[in-house]
């Protein structure tokens, strides 16, 4: 193929794909060399929805940065939330009660299915398929609608505190919630049969995209994308967290690289998080959701600090440097999708551009992460 | 371990330092001159790590903070000695806050697949032109990490293939990170 | 002269106006046009539970060339605001804009002294029919939006207004 697009005798053509274009799931631009229906360079274009993020790190205290995080990755906002908390927790040396920790692991894997679901849809989408978006988001909304009984929000949460979570579940929550999970068990089937076992799907994503584990490593990919290359790197397994350890559950890794085997993370995954929200509910013990004594201003000690977590997209880091006042005197996003996206030019190279659009799907962009 | 601190006390580093990794979130504090970054890249490749993410900060007025904490912290001495002693208090000194080269600092994160263990790796450059070479001959993913860092706060990483505005508008002449930075 | 003395017209373009108003208040044909987090609330409004297609507004077009209403969802940065108005420009007549969610009603959490990189409201850039804050605005919010708009077209309220 890439002999084919470099061979000189053909005329080779700029394209711009965006920055408004659907299969760009917001606002990315993709400047295209072309030569007929083949990608002879793809070079994404960054900062068309950067935000300030990180200078508003910088200008506001500890705590008012915290909806900033639930803005970053817009689908699941809780895994930002917290990654924040739990960097600033560890620089401030507060510690979480027990059933604070229980609630912010059900509440981040939900967070977890419903991002899922919404790529499910969307990635189907950008194939030409609009039926399973519709199913998708039937079922988000019942997860959309147990986490807005804790939370508030429906997007763009803010549910984490230092030391906890500002809410406790009301007593619909546990049982609301394993009705959903048994609803979906139910759904989940219904989804392989009418998607993953869809021979035009097949014939889009299998072989498509092939991104090997070198690749990977050299562009810092996590999450599913390095899951899908063989990779068995998950932050919650490797680096654990919270209560993590507690829970029995797998992380699913597929070892092909191609499109397929990134759709098939995802949907196993879905899968892992409803056995880790089940095993949550089991065991959730009684007791505060908030520490007693977390100082209202919080100044932590002059130093470096460093967290991360495993978001629905990939390893989420912050990097903190305190000068021991009340505001972040540096605060560094390390965003999943921005390294997941460096790889891009060089996967897509060679390939055709609607399996280019297929690959992009595949890597689960969400744009203002990645600008920030 | 060992091994590593090895590799990176051989490249030379200016200082190896173990971290708490409870406290800190990472285990392996290395910090090098700027000719050193690639080779410390290198050290981390063969090793197979991963980056994770570059950066910068900008140390505006940390020698004069310093400088100033410690000669008020020598005041607060002298008048309490003097009390001590029922003397009268001393002038109070001022401090001298001249000679001093304000710096920049760029922090490479890296990280394993397999094992956990996290190396941080910091490099000094001097703020009125900074600069130091690219590392993405040895790992391709710091080509955006390094036009995102030169965007923020203007360090020139030399060798990078194409380090134009990348996240900020294309005209953009501005580094909004920097301390000094106002619209 | 009094009133009687006027004659009657022989062409009336009122009543004409009038029901090409009802037309297009009942199949709005909005842009699928996402800039931010309200592009997933927007989504949510066109998906199962919330159904936009129920006011006649789910046809949602990528081509800014097939669409009346502009449907600005999210934050607007300094650099995609050309853009931004390229594709406002890029609408034919006649066309309306919905500002959904803070940021583009004003820049909304983003906007603070000394920020550097957004526009603080798409109303910098060209007019602002109906405004919907919230942040992001829930889907219910679009849909009343949506009515709100019908009702600019018309001067009809087609459904009943809920009462707080």
């Amino acid at each position: 193929m890439i002999d084919l697009a470099l061979s000189q005798n053909k005329e080779i053509f700029v394209l711009n794909l965006g920055p408004q274009h659907p299969a760009t799931h917001g606002v990315l631009r993709v400047k295209l060399l072309m030569d007929g229906e083949y990608i002879v360079s793809a070079e994404p274009v960054l900062g068309y929805i950067h935000r300030m993020h990180e200078k508003m790190g910088e200008n506001r205290t500890w705590a008012q940065f915290m909806p900033n995080t639930g803005r970053l990755d817009y689908l699941g906002a809780l895994s930002y939330n917290h990654g924040y908390a739990r960097v600033v927790e560890r620089a401030a040396g507060i510690e979480v009660p027990e059933r604070a920790e229980y609630l912010r692991v059900i509440t981040v894997e939900l967070n977890r299915i419903a991002s899922h679901l919404l790529w499910f849809g969307a990635f189907v989408l950008d194939l030409g398929g609009f039926t399973p978006l519709l199913y998708a988001f039937d079922d988000r909304e019942m997860i959309l609608d147990l986490l807005e009984s804790v939370t508030g929000a429906r997007l763009t949460f803010c549910y984490f505190r230092f030391g906890g979570v500002y809410n406790d579940i009301d007593d619909n929550f546990v049982p609301g919630t394993r009705a959903f999970i048994k609803r979906l068990r139910k759904r989940m089937p219904e989804y392989h049969n009418l998607v993953t076992k869809n021979i035009i799907i097949i014939k889009r994503l299998r072989d498509v995209g092939p991104i090997s584990a070198g690749m990977c490593r050299r562009y810092g990919a996590t999450g599913p994308v390095a899951r899908g290359s063989g990779i068995n790197y998950d932050v919650r397994k490797n680096e654990p967290y919270s209560v993590y350890p507690e829970f029995d559950f797998d992380i699913p890794v597929y070892e092909d690289g191609d499109s397929m085997a990134r759709y098939m993370v995802r949907m196993d995954e879905i899968e892992q998080s409803m056995r880790i929200v089940e095993q949550a509910l089991d065991r959730l013990p009684d007791g505060p959701v908030m520490a007693e004594k977390v100082p209202k201003i919080i100044k932590p000690k002059p130093g470096d600090y460093y967290s991360v977590v495993e978001a629905a997209r990939g390893t989420f880091g912050v990097r903190v440097v305190s000068d021991g006042t009340n505001t972040p005197y540096r605060l560094k996003l390390r965003s999943p999708t921005f390294s997941n996206l460096s790889l891009y030019g060089e996967a897509a190279r060679g390939m055709l551009l609607a399996d280019a659009l297929a690959l992009m799907g595949s890597l689960d962009l969400v744009i203002p992460e990645i600008d920030r | 371990m060992e091994n590593l601190i090895a590799q990176f006390e051989a490249i030379p580093a200016l200082a190896v330092k173990e971290a708490d990794y409870p406290v800190r979130g990472y285990h392996l504090e290395v910090t090098v001159a700027p000719e050193a970054v690639v080779a410390a890249a290198e050290v981390m490749d063969v090793a197979g790590y991963t980056l994770e993410a570059i950066t910068g900060i900008d140390w505006l007025g940390e020698e004069a903070r310093r400088r100033e904490a410690g000669v008020k912290a020598r005041n607060a001495a002298a008048v309490k000695a003097a009390k001590e002693a029922e003397e009268e208090p001393p002038e109070p000194e001022t401090a001298d806050l001249s000679g001093i080269t304000e710096e920049m600092e760029v922090v490479y994160d890296y990280t394993h697949y397999d094992h956990l263990f996290r190396v941080m790796v910091r490099c000094r450059v001097a703020r009125d032109n900074p600069g130091l070479p690219s590392i993405h001959q040895v790992f391709a993913g710091a080509d955006w990490h390094e036009k995102e860092t030169h965007d923020f706060f203007g360090i020139v990483f030399s060798g990078n293939p194409d380090l134009v505005p990348f996240i900020l508008p294309e005209d953009a002449d501005y580094h909004p990170l920097l301390k000094d930075f106002s619209t | 002269m009094g009133k009687e003395n006027i004659p009657e017209a022989i062409v009336r373009f009122a009543p004409l106006d009038k029901l090409l108003g009802i037309g297009r208040a009942n199949s709005l044909w909005p842009m699928t046009f996402g800039l931010a987090c309200c592009a997933i609330e927007m989504m949510a409004a066109g998906a199962a539970r919330f159904d936009l297609a129920r006011f006649g507004a789910e046809v949602f077009r990528p081509s800014p060339r097939q669409c009346d209403v502009m449907i600005v969802a999210g934050t607007i940065s300094k650099k995609m605001a050309p853009a931004v108005q390229t594709l406002y420009d890029q609408m034919p007549e006649p066309k309306w804009v919905i500002a959904m969610g803070n940021c583009a009603i004003s820049g909304g959490p983003f906007s603070f002294k000394g920020q550097y990189g957004i526009v603080e409201g798409v109303d910098e850039l060209f007019p602002v029919d109906i405004y919907i804050p919230g942040c992001p605005p829930r889907p219910e919010a679009l849909i009343e939006g949506i009515l709100e708009l019908e009702e600019k077209i018309t001067g009809n309220r087609r459904w009943p207004r809920v009462e707080a």
